[in-house]
């Protein structure tokens, strides 16, 4: 594969091609220069990449440039393809790929904040993450900005939503809304009780964590932060930086710890799927699913806290392996549990599976076409309910996925209610996956100690499947101990950026649902827009203004 | 259809039933292997400053008062109960305990201190590093640590000798802010 590309590469881009080289079995690395990228990156996807998500690093003190690498998986192949280039600090322009493929949109529009970067031909330049009134000419991500700057704070400056379409009426929901269970805000523009578009500002909550790691901790505190990155998936987190760190390092680890953390990842995929079950139920205002399904879910929660120590944010994965080793003991108590919640959801799913009420509020809700959903680059369940046929486990097979068997159910209604069915039956297959671990699992350690440093400057991805789709790590070692560079893409990431798309032309009463098939995990919040409804014109808020509103009420009481 | 969906989904929630429990008055004790709070056994602790290094919440705190005294501050108003620290400890002088009802009005109720006096290990930390065969969880800040107590901020700065300086230094930290 790697011979094909560097010929193919050679032969149209010529000198713009600097090296492709394979930095380990499943990774090719494509260097070009800066002028090629959108070139190069149209001929990845010919060959079938698909776009994960870009990751821009600071390398001025190296060599005076900004890094960006586009990466694409190629999933018959099992390959991943890391399209590296660079831009001068004095000059950092990169064409932008998001004409080409739209879901490259935030992730440039992140390192626009972040580092630097200009893309002058992006479609819609605006800022992302960093907040309204971030100073301009600081990008955090850089290596002079210090991890704790606090920058003083502006008071008139908002961000600008979108032009709402002529006709249309803007209906903001959030910052805190009870449809949403985490800040975030959405413009949505109605005509009527029809969703017309939907502009989204998000990101505030947005913690730091990819510098915190990069410049305060070392490699083995990273896993317990990482598993804090979501409180749903957090073990998912701390293996794919476990793993892109062992791969970047060359490390091998016994056997009997992917095993264990095969079987860490599916118990987290039981109480994840059930956990979103019991929200979707809630959403929709059936709150028996919701409390059901968390009932069942609660067996799954005690049974981690025996196994690990903590309902959540298991602390079971570093470097090198597991933390904690699974008795004989444990795994009949793993046993005894999956064989209850198996025999619960399945009155859960046979009582719900024809239920008239819930095929109204989900069926043909949330639609979108199997080819926006490639275009997109949507994953997991969403995709998978698009008729997407990808799955991490099986496409980039890691920890102990190779040995067992499992099916990827794959549905092609595009809808609401078929994401809610792969996800009830990916439980079924979690179940049985745990069983398969259990009674293949060999002896031996669990943990290997590192006899050396892990070597500087190596680049290594991994992608594994979320719950709610495929998180990717990319990590670059780094000399003090740490990661020189580690970038997390949850699956709401691209899952998020299609939403305005499955919110089209749908009712408004359909709106949390819709949000919530995604599963979304993201911590964002915005200011309050103030609407005239004559103009249909939104303004902001000022921190001040809202502080004297607030303050009106209990001094006219 | 809608029917029968519904008399299943009733008797989904009737076999069940009350499945709640009555906490507090019924308590729940944590399972054997439960990551509660950790508990310091001072006898044990030779001040090495490991577990201050690989906590990630960074709340585990080490600062050297002078030449032969150490203290060592546990804020577990920071505490993710991860339970890195007990791993770490070359003398297990950490265990996580059972308990979890942590909540109370008073930040120092759930503070552990300790004030060791430190023979010749304090120097580099060799003792730990003597211990710790793996090469990522070697110790970083070695020798003498100026941590700042009140601010409860780790502070990265290490001296090879005692330096009433930068001891001096680091007692005006401040955190940063707008």
């Amino acid at each position: 594969m790697r011979k094909e590309l560097e010929a193919k590469l050679k032969a149209e881009l010529q000198d713009d091609v600097v090296c492709v080289e394979k930095s380990d079995e499943r990774t090719i690395m494509v260097d070009v220069k800066r002028e090629a990228v959108r070139k190069t990156s149209k001929m990845v996807t010919d060959i079938n990449g698909r776009y994960l998500c870009s990751i821009g690093y600071d390398n001025i003190d190296r060599d005076g440039t900004i890094g960006l690498v586009h990466t694409y998986s190629v999933d018959d192949a099992d390959r991943f393809i890391c399209v590296r280039t660079s831009a001068p600090e004095s000059d950092p322009t990169i064409e932008s790929i998001t004409p080409d493929l739209p879901s490259a949109g935030w992730s440039e529009r992140e390192y626009m904040d972040l580092l630097g970067l200009k893309f002058p031909n992006h479609p819609k330049p605006k800022k992302l993450i960093v907040a309204d009134d971030w100073p301009a000419g600081i990008y955090p991500m850089r290596k002079n900005v210090p991890h704790d700057l606090v920058p003083p704070g502006a008071e008139d400056v908002a961000y600008q939503l979108d032009e709402a379409p002529p006709g249309t009426k803007i209906v903001p929901i959030g910052p805190f809304h009870p449809s949403l269970h985490e800040p975030e805000h959405f413009a949505v523009y109605v005509d009527g009780e029809t969703i017309k578009g939907c502009d989204y500002r998000g990101f505030m909550t947005h913690r730091g964590i990819e510098k915190l790691c990069q410049t305060q901790v070392s490699y083995n505190e990273v896993p317990f932060i990482a598993e804090r990155i979501c409180g749903i998936c957090g073990s998912v987190h701390a293996t794919a930086f476990s793993q892109a760190v062992e791969s970047a390092g060359g490390i091998q680890i016994p056997r009997r710890a992917e095993f264990i953390r095969t079987l860490m990842l599916e118990v987290e995929r039981i109480h994840s799927n059930l956990l979103w079950l019991g929200v979707a139920g809630h959403l929709i205002g059936f709150d028996t699913v919701f409390m059901q399904a968390w009932r069942v879910r609660e067996q799954i929660m005690w049974l981690c806290e025996r196994l690990t120590g903590n309902r959540k944010t298991y602390g079971m994965i570093l470097i090198g392996g597991v933390r904690k080793d699974i008795t004989p003991e444990i795994a009949d108590d793993i046993r005894k549990v999956i064989d209850k919640v198996e025999e619960e959801l399945m009155v859960i799913h046979r009582a719900i599976e024809k239920d008239t009420s819930i095929h109204k509020r989900t069926k043909g809700v949330g639609t979108i076409t199997k080819e926006e959903a490639i275009a997109w680059g949507l994953v997991g369940p969403v995709a998978r309910a698009r008729g997407v046929d990808i799955d991490a486990r099986r496409d980039h097979p890691y920890a102990a996925y190779d040995e067992v068997k499992f099916e990827v159910p794959v549905l092609t209604d595009c809808d609401v209610w078929s994401t809610l069915v792969i996800r009830v039956i990916e439980t079924f297959e979690a179940i049985k996956i745990i069983r398969q671990c259990l009674d293949k699992m060999p002896g031996g350690e669990y943990f290997v100690e590192l006899k050396d440093k892990i070597p500087p400057l190596r680049h290594a991805i991994t992608a594994i499947e979320a719950p709610r789709g495929e998180s990717i790590h990319y990590v670059i070692t780094g000399e003090e101990n740490r990661p020189e560079r580690w970038r997390v893409r949850a699956p709401t990431y691209p899952n998020l950026q299609a939403v305005p798309l499955m919110l089209l032309n749908e009712q408004f009463g359909d709106f949390p649902i819709i949000m919530g098939s995604i599963d979304p995990c993201f911590s964002c919040t915005d200011r309050v827009a103030v609407i005239d409804l004559k103009s249909g014109k939104s303004s902001s808020m000022t921190k001040a203004e809202l502080e004297r509103l607030s303050r009106k009420t209990p001094e006219r009481a | 259809m809608w029917l029968t969906s519904k008399i299943k989904q009733v008797l989904m929630v009737m076999k069940p039933g009350v499945v709640t429990l009555n906490y507090p008055e019924q308590p729940a004790p944590a399972p054997k292997n439960f990551r509660g709070a950790p508990v310091w056994d001072h006898h044990k602790c030779i001040g090495c400053g490991g577990c201050s290094d690989h906590c990630p919440s960074r709340c585990i705190l080490t600062r050297d008062v002078c030449q032969e005294l150490r203290v060592m501050l546990y804020d577990g108003s920071r505490c993710t109960y991860c339970g890195r620290c007990a791993d770490i400890c070359p003398e297990d002088a950490i265990t996580m305990s059972n308990s979890f009802q942590m909540a109370c009005e008073n930040k120092e109720d759930i503070t552990t201190r300790l004030e060791l006096f430190m023979m010749t290990c304090q120097r580099c930390g060799r003792c730990y590093e003597m211990e710790n065969t793996n090469s990522i969880d070697r110790i970083d800040l070695k020798g003498f640590r100026y941590d700042n107590l009140e601010q409860r901020a780790m502070i990265r700065k290490t001296t090879e000798n005692f330096s009433l300086e930068v001891l001096a230094e680091t007692e005006h930290y401040e955190r940063p802010s707008k």
